[in-house]
């Protein structure tokens, strides 16, 4: 028996020693076979393998199969849990490894001011015209010269009406009494202090820490209400019962509102914030030319169409917006009336102000559980 | 770690190499402080609970014929052939609201409606409990197994009564089990904060999930570190303070 299982932990030894080897030998061979089809024009002699490198589920796998069939690219998925963690794997590349990267906003603007982004070349990338353009020239990349949205998050608030004496149009409502013990939120903290703030009037991005105070002091108010503050899967929770409204994540709102349509969605009055993600291609991308031809094959309308329905987030592409399926159209969709002038996305802010908002955070959280 | 812990933070992303004492300065406002607070006060509620549950258990399992012996301590095993994180979402499956609990309550006619019980301390309590109960099991077990129990019988033939017999020769010798017993669980639930993650709905702030917090979320890495190594002179300091207060040199199985 121990013999066995010093041959099954030798034999795993070896085969990430292998792994190990592959690996390295891919990236170290790749430049070559690069630089060798940059000489084909248009995307066309995009050939080889893409090395995608996002979160899990971010795209359906008939999308990932289709788009090798057409072009005889492989795809080869690798994932990261946290914004944070791409990062620094990227940074330890060097901004190699990996053709193209889908993160959040913020984050893309830390790794541009890196230099580890790679300009686009929009000549290569024939349906850029289909970017909603609502979603473009925002703060991480003024002039859209290193990304593409693919999916944004535009924060609402759901709550079940049959659970909920009060009528909630705004964050104000969510500080009603009536809702004692019934809320559920993510432990973004930015958007949370930022209900705070927007009450306030404020701005997402202030850097006043007076201001940040103020609406610390204003959000320890809210803490009686609060039943639960968790980022994975806070949909089950409204969906049992356990909380009856929350503010969360566009795609846990989604997966709530498809399980149980009764569910309500409100735009705040306050002020609506948002934010994107975007796809990028990384400096010394292996294989540049297939990751220009996997962003424009997403840009497709119908390709758009099956991706968003499948991750639940708001539809960048305007093309796609009229094929999405009635059952999703409400809420990956801007409603008609919809109005971009209140909405703001949540930027890098100083030092100085993040402490003051991870102050405030840990304050309310200590309160919630009082 | 320790050299991260004098660092500046840089803007907005990595580090400076700026030497500066204010990582630890910052931990002396009271919202941080209190973590540390709150963290000892959970480990200690659920260290005393553990020593109630645990020590008799593991006193009469010794007294158990050899073939229950090992049937009890397999029962004692097979929580751990799946992940822990598993067993604490079925924790969330008895208390959440309609669930097992507020079932059976209900079913018993007890209770009226359910009774919001996941995503409370009791909860986060609980399942600390249930995380750490086998190591004291284990350790007081272990001593008390190898216990000569004639020295019981002699006490008993010269006239003690059960409980003195307990009090005064039982306890004794199986001492350092309890005291080592209590080491290996205090010191684990100083820093397992992903049970009051999950259990207590993130409302229970302990150090581990402030430490979290600052690397993940607030990019502060030098304070991250600075929290981390306070958090294990910490620790250590309370290893020596308990040994020197119950003059242990030798612990059952550790140190």
């Amino acid at each position: 028996m121990k013999k066995f299982f010093a041959l099954a932990l030798s034999l795993a030894l070896a085969l990430t020693a292998f792994a190990g080897c592959s690996s390295t030998s891919a990236s170290a061979s790749t430049p070559s076979a690069a630089s060798g089809s940059t000489a084909g024009s248009a995307g066309t002699a995009a050939s080889g393998e893409l090395n995608l490198y996002t979160w899990e589920g971010m795209f359906p796998q008939e999308v990932l199969d289709a788009f090798t069939a057409e072009t005889g690219i492989k795809v080869n998925y690798s994932s990261f849990d946290t914004d944070e963690t791409m990062l620094a794997k990227l940074e330890t590349a060097k901004g190699g490894d990996y053709d193209v990267v889908i993160a959040d906003d913020y984050i893309i603007e830390t790794a541009i001011a890196e230099g580890l982004v790679m300009e686009l070349d929009k000549s290569k990338i024939a349906n850029i015209g289909n970017v909603n353009p609502v979603y473009q020239g925002q703060f991480f990349d003024p002039e859209d010269a290193y990304t593409v949205p693919y999916g944004a998050g535009v924060q609402t608030i759901v709550y079940n009406p049959d659970l909920v004496d009060i009528e909630i149009n705004g964050y104000e409502d969510l500080w009603d009494a009536a809702l004692e013990s019934s809320l559920g939120i993510t432990s973004n903290f930015r958007v949370m202090n930022g209900m705070a703030l927007k009450i306030a009037g404020e701005s997402y991005n202030t850097e006043d820490v007076a201001a940040i105070e103020a609406a610390g002091a204003k959000l320890l108010e809210l803490a009686p209400n609060i039943r639960l503050i968790k980022d994975d899967n806070l949909q089950d929770d409204l969906i049992s019962g356990e909380i009856s409204a929350g503010v969360m994540y566009t795609s846990q709102v989604t997966m709530a509102c498809l399980a149980n349509p009764d569910l309500k969605v409100v735009y705040p009055s306050e002020g609506i914030g948002f934010g994107i993600m975007a796809q990028f291609v990384p400096v010394n991308a292996p294989n540049p030319d297939a990751a220009h031809a996997f962003i424009d094959y997403i840009l497709r309308p119908e390709v758009s169409k099956q991706c968003f329905e499948y991750i639940g987030y708001y539809c960048t592409n305007q093309a796609a917006d009229a094929l999405i399926e009635d059952a999703y159209q409400s809420f990956l969709t801007l409603p008609e009336d919809f109005s971009a002038d209140n909405m703001e996305m949540i930027q890098n802010i100083s030092a100085e102000a993040m402490e003051a908002h991870t102050k405030v955070w840990t304050e309310f959280r200590t309160a919630c559980g009082q | 770690m320790f050299v991260l812990s004098f660092q500046t933070r840089a803007e907005v992303w990595g580090v400076v190499n700026q030497f500066t004492l204010d990582n630890y300065k910052n931990i002396f406002q009271p919202v941080y402080l209190n973590t540390f607070v709150e963290s000892f006060k959970l480990a200690l509620t659920s260290t005393l609970l553990i020593c109630a549950i645990g020590y008799p258990f593991g006193y009469f399992m010794a007294k158990l014929p050899a073939q229950w012996k090992k049937r009890v301590m397999l029962l004692l095993m097979i929580p751990f052939w799946t992940s822990s994180l598993i067993r604490l979402y079925g924790w969330i499956i008895i208390f959440r609201a309609n669930g097992t609990l507020d079932k059976l309550l209900m079913g018993l006619g007890l209770t009226d409606g359910p009774l919001k019980l996941l995503y409370t301390y009791p909860a986060v309590v609980v399942g600390m409990v249930y995380a750490l109960l086998q190591f004291m099991i284990l350790a007081v077990y272990s001593s008390a197994e190898k216990m000569d129990w004639s020295l019981v019988e002699a006490a008993r033939d010269l006239g003690a009564t059960p409980l003195k017999a307990f009090l005064t020769v039982t306890l004794k010798l199986t001492l350092p089990g309890l005291l080592s017993g209590v080491i290996l669980t205090f010191i684990p639930s100083m820093g397992l904060f992903f049970i009051a993650d999950i259990l207590g709905g993130n409302k229970v702030v302990l150090v581990g999930s402030l430490i979290q917090d600052q690397l993940m979320k607030a990019h502060n890495w030098p304070f991250a570190a600075a929290l981390s190594v306070v958090l294990m002179i910490l620790t250590s300091l309370m290893i020596s303070l308990y040994k020197r207060v119950t003059h242990t040199t030798e612990l059952e199985g550790i140190l």
